[in-house]
């Protein structure tokens, strides 16, 4: 009894690792395709169906039904990597665009030149996002970044203007921060998110990710050491994510925060008279630089050619101009072709700010390519050790382990 | 006896400051479900201004997401009520000699963390083609609470005087009458206490709903609940409210479940 | 039992039908481990000793290295920090949860009006979901705004707010707090079913002989409940050594890694980081803790199934 019981387990735990090793097959690559499989993580409304509607659009254009799921966002890349072991990666993949990089460097996703896509005409830092090893795998057709939002009303009231340089952003805090209200508000978890939130000064004032213990990078610690210090940004800082930052400024316990443009809708609905500036700059000469959001469109390499270059065709479809503007319009971002960008600042007034911030918006794995997680976490840990005040700007980050 | 009214009333006064303490972060899910921006950030003790649009949006949304978590809930405490018992039962009543193995790979398999299940669960389902069922989510469920339910029964088990199954044997009974008839309604407190941490785990379960669904043909609430939970944007008002909503027939089942947690379950029987 | 055949053999007959039966009893439970159980355990064991990455799901290559995963996460500035945390935060929250839940339980014991429905609603936290569990959390401690520092000042216990999360020195008592409130419903409830088994005839024949309050709980109630008792620190303890949710929602490790444990180190290296390897290695090291926990507890138990 116990044996025949060991080889059924046996036999039920290997099926799975045998049938993953049959194999697929591929028709040739001007078969018709009547379908295709897609994921992204647009699973919240009203995104989902905004996308929704641009994905049937593109079906219809191309004339492919297309079968699209979409997942929570923290689990898009654990779908994919599930999908990867099982053999079953859908054949047009959304990702974020810090991710494209770390996920083509496996193999898994098709370069695009292959299909005849080219990017003339794109912002950099979409492009720069999308390209491993010289070769092009994702295009990604809208961005967003993250700039300074300010109360009109509050600083009007309070006689003064939005900062444009470091001292301005200190002094002007300062002036703002009353009773309930602080001054400035930011994002500054140990996760991802703060990375990135500390990404404006720190590229900004010219610090770069791989010279981490540069003093250029100090003096951005030492910035937001000062506004948490001096009490014009609060110490919770460290606990809010870019949603609390956006509620605390929608309830007007902050006359200023660094977020981006996905909060406007929200912003409008609690009738807070808003206003945009690029962040900061620390130095006269210094040209303000901002991270670079928003997600792409890539073809994986599923083996089956005919499938592989249909999807090719809808990455392309979601990118044509028209589908950027709708996108960029529903969504609250930025076309990522410069001319298309131009054309939407003035059909767009209150995204002006953003328009220009994405044009000069800097990729993350512009440089470490696969290895910027790695150092997003030393960023975020050196950060929160300053603010904690457990290390200098100094030396924080070489006790985070840079 | 008069004397124990206000004694008793007393106690009731103290449950009720301690149910309070105990749910307050509950009572700040509702109110934040009716705060009209969402905004988690409101110090006030009451929504000075309440709204139903939360929940408006939480009902058209998730109605049919509340039912699937019934199902696969109940489901779950049916089939682990059913494998649970009589193993728990002969662990703790026969003497096999490989008890002490069999308990620790019990406790092994709790030890595992739960995404690295639902990881090799993926791929197993995925062949099986039951990715995107009902039947599949109560499955894992339940695999996961039988052996929860069997190290419980069994230490409940443990308490049943042999001399009651001693009792039924000399009666005549083999071991599943006595397991049936005698040590399973001795055993009630037990296995409703197992039945409601398995509807319990089943309920508030996201990792396998999240792993074993692809298609969002079967979407348990707590992943229903990511409709409002974007990459960048959240609508709290409406995941609070699907919360409550969520709340509702489990609690239900949960007052009406604890009634049967009655005294004396043991006491009689040795008589 | 019919005995239509001589006594002896009908006998062994029924015997070794009763013996297949008793092991039925078992089967259904050990198909349903071993199938859903063993190979997550097998393949975790095994990941621990390769060079499992991003890249291994799409290739399906995993270079053997031995130990150096487990050489790499002990050896990181980090571990020695994460394994204290991992006792502080064990320890803290059991103490809490058990004496609550014991204290909650006696409590209940006794009939009054609302006794049923009070202990139903005390499972209530048990149906959040973890996320809205802890947005609600964050929101009661936040700093400034957070209504337990409000309260707190208005009663005039505190004069300056508590920085509940944001402060390294705090966050992790916070944690702790807050994982015992989860756990309470736990022990509560299962504490409360072991009272309720105690047959009500030994409590008035130790009343007759005088033995009430503090003495019918030591020398009634405690033999009693021990059983339960046991498993539910058993089980409290393992399932505390695997929480990450209540952690990464409430602080994400931080500040500055002020409260990782090792289970959330173990879930950083795997699923933010990719280092599947790496994050294997740490996860059988908190197996190999709970497994010394759980070797203990069978040597407890089964001295007391021989006495």
């Amino acid at each position: 009894m116990k044996k025949r019981l060991a080889t059924l387990a046996a036999l039920v735990t290997l099926t799975p690792l045998t049938l993953a090793a049959c194999g697929d097959d591929s028709p040739p690559a001007n078969a018709t395709v009547d379908s295709l499989t897609l994921l992204d993580y647009y699973s919240d409304e009203p995104t989902n169906s905004l996308v929704q509607a641009l994905v049937d659009k593109c079906g219809t254009a191309i004339g492919t039904k297309i079968n699209r799921t979409a997942v929570p966002g923290p689990s898009l890349i654990q779908k994919v990597l599930q999908q990867a072991s099982s053999k079953t990666l859908p054949d047009v993949l959304m990702l974020d665009n810090p991710d494209i990089q770390q996920i083509a460097a496996t193999g898994a996703l098709a370069p695009l030149g292959d299909y005849g896509i080219k990017t003339d005409g794109y912002a950099e830092g979409p492009v720069s996002a999308a390209t491993y090893k010289g070769k092009l795998y994702g295009l990604q057709p809208a961005a967003n970044t993250i700039g300074i939002f300010y109360n009109k009303d509050v600083l009007t009231k309070a006689g003064v203007t939005p900062p444009t340089t470091w001292d301005e952003l200190k002094s002007t805090a300062k002036k703002l921060t009353t009773g309930d209200q602080y001054g400035f508000a930011f994002n500054a978890t140990a996760d991802f998110e703060g990375a990135w939130q500390f990404l404006p000064p720190m590229w900004t004032n010219g610090g770069d990710e791989t010279k981490l213990k540069d003093p250029q990078v100090a003096e951005a610690l030492a910035l937001w050491k000062d506004l948490v210090d001096s009490g014009v940004s609060s110490k919770s800082v460290v606990t809010w994510g870019q949603g609390d930052v956006n509620d605390q400024f929608i309830a007007g316990k902050a006359a200023m925060m660094l977020n981006g443009p996905w909060n406007i809708p929200a912003i409008d609905k609690a009738k807070v008279n808003f206003g945009v500036v690029s962040f900061p700059v620390n130095k006269a000469g210094q040209t303000s630089t901002a991270p670079l959001g928003g997600e792409a469109w890539t073809v994986p390499q599923t083996g089956n050619k005919a499938k592989m270059s249909k999807a090719a065709e809808f990455v392309k479809c979601m990118n044509s101009d028209e589908n950027q503007m709708q996108r960029a319009k529903d969504g609250g971002l930025v076309p990522t072709k410069l001319a298309l960008a131009d054309k939407f600042k003035t059909e767009v007034p209150s995204m002006a700010g953003f328009v220009d911030a994405v044009a000069h918006a800097r990729a993350r794995t512009g440089k470490l390519g696969e290895k910027w997680p790695d150092t997003a976490k030393v960023i975020y840990t050196g950060m929160q050790l300053v603010l904690t005040g457990q290390a200098a700007p100094a030396d924080a980050m070489a006790k985070a382990g840079a | 006896m008069s004397a124990r009214r206000p004694r008793a009333a007393i106690r009731t006064a103290v449950a009720l400051v301690l149910l309070a303490l105990m749910l307050f972060p509950v009572y700040w899910m509702l109110n934040i479900s009716l705060q009209p921006s969402g905004n988690t950030l409101s110090g006030t003790f009451f929504p000075t201004d309440p709204t139903l649009a939360g929940y408006r949006t939480a009902f058209q949304d998730q109605g049919r997401n509340l039912v699937t978590s019934l199902l696969v809930a109940s489901g779950t405490v049916v089939v682990t009520l059913l494998v649970s018992t009589p193993c728990a039962y002969a662990l703790a009543q026969f003497r096999f000699r490989w008890i002490s193995w069999a308990l620790l790979a019990l406790l092994i398999s709790q030890m595992i963390p739960g995404i690295v299940i639902a990881n090799a669960l993926y791929t197993l389902y995925e062949r099986l083609g039951v990715l995107n069922s009902v039947p599949g989510l109560i499955v894992a469920n339940a695999a996961n609470a039988i052996p929860f339910g069997i190290l419980i029964l069994r230490s409940f088990m443990l308490g049943v005087p042999p001399s009651i199954v001693e009792a039924a044997r000399v009666d005549g009974a083999g071991p599943i009458r006595s397991l049936v008839s005698v040590v399973v309604p001795i055993s009630r407190n037990a296995l409703i206490t197992v039945g409601l941490f398995a509807f319990l785990f089943a309920w508030s379960d996201f990792i396998f709903a999240l792993t074993l669904t692809t298609k969002g043909t079967v979407v348990p609430v707590t992943l229903g609940i990511y409709t409002y939970l974007g990459a960048h944007v959240d609508n709290w008002s409406a995941v609070m409210a699907t919360a409550v909503l969520a709340c509702i027939p489990a609690v239900i089942l949960l007052v009406v479940a604890q009634k049967y947690i009655a005294a004396g379950a043991t006491g009689g029987a040795v008589k | 039992m019919t005995k239509t055949t001589s006594p002896a053999s009908a006998r062994s007959t029924g015997r070794r039908g009763e013996e297949i039966t008793k092991i039925l009893f078992v089967v259904p439970a050990a198909v349903a481990i071993v199938v859903l159980f063993g190979y997550p355990v097998v393949k975790n064991l095994v990941m621990s000793f390769q060079d499992y990455t991003l890249a291994t799901f799409f290739t399906g290559e995993a270079p053997w290295v031995g130990l150096q995963n487990f050489a790499t996460v002990v050896g990181d500035a980090l571990f020695t920090k994460a394994l204290v945390n991992t006792a502080l935060f064990t320890a803290g929250s059991i103490a809490g949860q058990f004496a609550i839940g014991l204290a909650l339980a006696l409590f209940f014991h006794r009939n009054f009006p609302l006794n049923r429905v009070v202990r139903a609603l005390f499972l209530l936290p048990w149906l959040m979901p973890l996320i809205v569990g802890s947005a609600a959390w964050r929101a009661v401690l936040e700093q400034d705004s957070g209504i337990l520092n409000v309260t707190l000042e208005r009663l005039g216990i505190i004069d300056s707010p508590v920085p509940w999360l944001a402060s390294s020195d705090v966050a992790l008592v916070s944690v702790i707090l807050v994982n015992i409130w989860l756990g309470i419903p736990f022990n509560l409830t299962l504490l409360y079913s072991g009272l309720q088994d105690i047959p009500e005839e030994l409590y008035e024949a130790a009343a007759l002989d005088g033995a009430t309050g503090w003495r019918s709980f030591r020398y009634i109630t405690w033999p009693n409940l021990r059983e339960v008792v046991g498993i539910v620190l058993m089980l409290g303890v393992i399932y505390t050594l695997k929480v990450i949710d209540i952690i990464l929602g409430l602080t994400h490790g931080g500040p500055a890694n002020a409260t990782e444990t090792i289970a959330t180190q173990s879930y950083e290296r795997s699923f933010v980081e990719f280092k599947f390897g790496q994050g294997a290695a740490l996860s059988n090291i908190l197996i190999v803790i709970s497994l010394a926990f759980a070797i203990l507890y069978l040597r407890a138990t089964r001295r007391r199934i021989d006495e």
